[in-house]
């Protein structure tokens, strides 16, 4: 199966500039020959307050409040880097309830 | 059977301003316009009357906190949006019993004190409307509102507003949003309309089927009110069935008959000669009931005792060659498609829960995904401006507790098991 990156589109991630992280991060996957990886928009992950959003899956990482300075350390980790530890703020039960859903195939 | 809006069976053909007084129309504000707002009030917290928009809230109550909440002017505002699925009982009251409608509107402005009422209609009800506007201009000429009515002291203008025709446009708040000229979106609560309402002042707002039932009460009694019904759901409600039986129609029972009677008497039973596998009493956010349960009475304990609602009394019928997992589709996608998008909640929820039993409807997800629905609702619960995000929940939660072979069927070969 290939990798995502799921990018939050509700209300809050989106005001707070989620488009614009979903164009960036397509732009630098592409640039560093990231071919597994497709990058595409989910709904929500009920963390509306820490937006934007993005999720990396199947890894299960979850990257809270991200910034277009923060894409190219998203980066690097999809390319094999470490895990970007100062985004990882989201609550470990909100985590679970979340990953339970993507891996029954919501996405 | 006797009924108090109907008395002599649903009225066919609009009523005219005539015909309602020779059965005693405008009697009652007549009486109440000598005597205190207060006074219907009492009669009708006397008589018990609930809202019958939905939530089942006491009117006498609304009333008496509209009537007491600090700000003028004070406003009543009729809510005939009547945007539930298969909902109808609104409409025949605007179109064939206007009068009844308007004098209950006129009575309920007296008692709250209001200057202002408003008359929020579907626009999508034309001939409802019409109806209204006709019944306006009757009772003006006839004194019994604009400025002092019946020669009174108390002045009352009346304004109808056609309502957009989406779901939460029916809510109370969206409401008072539209008339105040902005979209249909819900208010956060509290505050509530009563304390703060139209324009922020305080305000009432009433289902039809509610204000139509006021001046009965207000002529005959609160005794005479109670013969019908049961003691904490007095009268009767007006029960819309649709197609799924073979005398689609309104209906107007006493609170407490058994829902047997209505789908069977009343409905003719269920369309086909098939039998019923399910019974949602208050479609389309009510929680299904088995066949078993048909003998519920219809009031509000009642259903509450049978782990469903009464809602606004459209019974919608699930037949035994019909797949709940189909059925909760439509439902799912409708309250995603309703969710007016302002609370992120709601989107996620309405919008998580249809992707996810369209996953199960495509026989993907397995045990898992049907483990998460009660999850994504708990997560949710509480959340939001209204109450649309609690309204998926029942319907999906009973399904899997009565149904699972439905959901098996469709996980195990990704197809429906119905014919």
């Amino acid at each position: 199966m290939s990798r995502v990156c799921l990018v939050c589109q509700n209300i809050d991630c989106k005001s707070r500039g989620s488009e614009q992280l979903t164009a960036e991060l397509e732009k630098r996957i592409a640039a560093k020959g990231l071919t597994d990886v497709e990058v595409k928009p989910y709904m929500c992950f009920g963390a509306c307050q820490e937006g934007p959003n993005i999720v990396l899956y199947p890894e299960k990482s979850w990257y809270a409040k991200v910034k277009v300075e923060d894409l190219d350390d998203i980066t690097d980790h999809l390319a094999g880097g470490p895990h970007v530890q100062r985004l990882d703020t989201i609550d470990s039960s909100l985590k679970e309830l979340i990953y339970q859903l993507l891996d029954t195939g919501v996405m | 059977m006797e009924g108090i809006l109907f008395p002599h069976g649903v009225a066919e053909g609009r009523e005219g301003l005539e015909q309602y007084r020779a059965r005693g129309g405008y009697e009652a504000l007549a009486k109440s316009i000598k005597a205190p707002g207060e006074e219907v009030i009492k009669a009708i917290s006397e008589a018990g009357l609930r809202g019958r928009g939905g939530a089942g809230f006491p009117t006498g109550k609304k009333w008496q906190f509209t009537r007491e909440a600090p700000g003028e002017p004070r406003y009543l505002v009729l809510n005939g949006g009547e945007d539930e699925p298969g909902s109808k009982k609104d409409r025949v009251l605007l179109e064939n019993l206007p009068h009844l409608v308007l004098e209950g509107t006129i009575l309920a402005a007296y008692s709250i004190g209001a200057s202002k009422a408003y008359l929020y209609i579907n626009a999508l009800y034309d001939v409802a409307i019409k109806s209204i506007n006709d019944a306006l201009a009757e009772a003006k000429s006839a004194g019994y509102w604009g400025s002092n009515v019946l020669d009174s002291d108390f002045s009352l203008d009346i304004q109808v507003v056609p309502a957009p025709h989406n779901y939460v446009a029916g809510e109370d708040t969206a409401v008072l949003e539209v008339i105040e000229g902005k979209k249909p979106w819900p208010r956060q609560k509290p505050p509530f309309p009563v304390t703060v309402g139209l324009f922020g002042k305080p305000t009432a707002v009433n289902n039809v089927e509610t204000l139509a039932n006021v001046a009965p009460i207000v002529l005959k009694g609160a005794d005479w009110y109670r013969k019908f019904g049961t003691g904490e759901s007095p009268g009767t409600m007006i029960f819309s069935l649709n197609d799924d039986v073979n005398r689609p129609g309104v209906y107007e029972l006493p609170f407490g008959t058994p829902l047997r009677y209505l789908i069977e008497e009343c409905g003719g039973g269920i369309k086909g000669s098939k039998k019923i596998k399910a019974i949602m009493p208050a479609a389309p956010s009510s929680a299904f009931l088995p066949l078993d349960k048909i003998d519920t009475l219809l009031d509000h304990n009642s259903m509450r005792d049978a782990g469903s609602a009464l809602g606004c009394g459209v019974v919608k019928l699930v037949s035994e060659d019909s797949c709940i997992v189909e059925e909760l589709v439509k439902i799912a996608d409708f309250f995603a498609t309703e969710s007016c998008g302002q609370c992120p909640a709601c989107r996620m929820e309405t919008n998580t829960l249809a992707m996810m039993i369209k996953k199960v409807q495509a026989g993907q997800g397995g045990q898992p995904i049907l483990d998460q629905f009660g999850k994504i609702l708990a997560f949710n619960k509480g959340k939001g401006f209204c109450n649309l995000i609690a309204m998926p929940g029942p319907p999906i939660e009973s399904a899997l507790k009565l149904f699972p072979a439905d959901f098996e069927a469709h996980l195990s070969t990704g197809k429906c098991p119905a014919p």
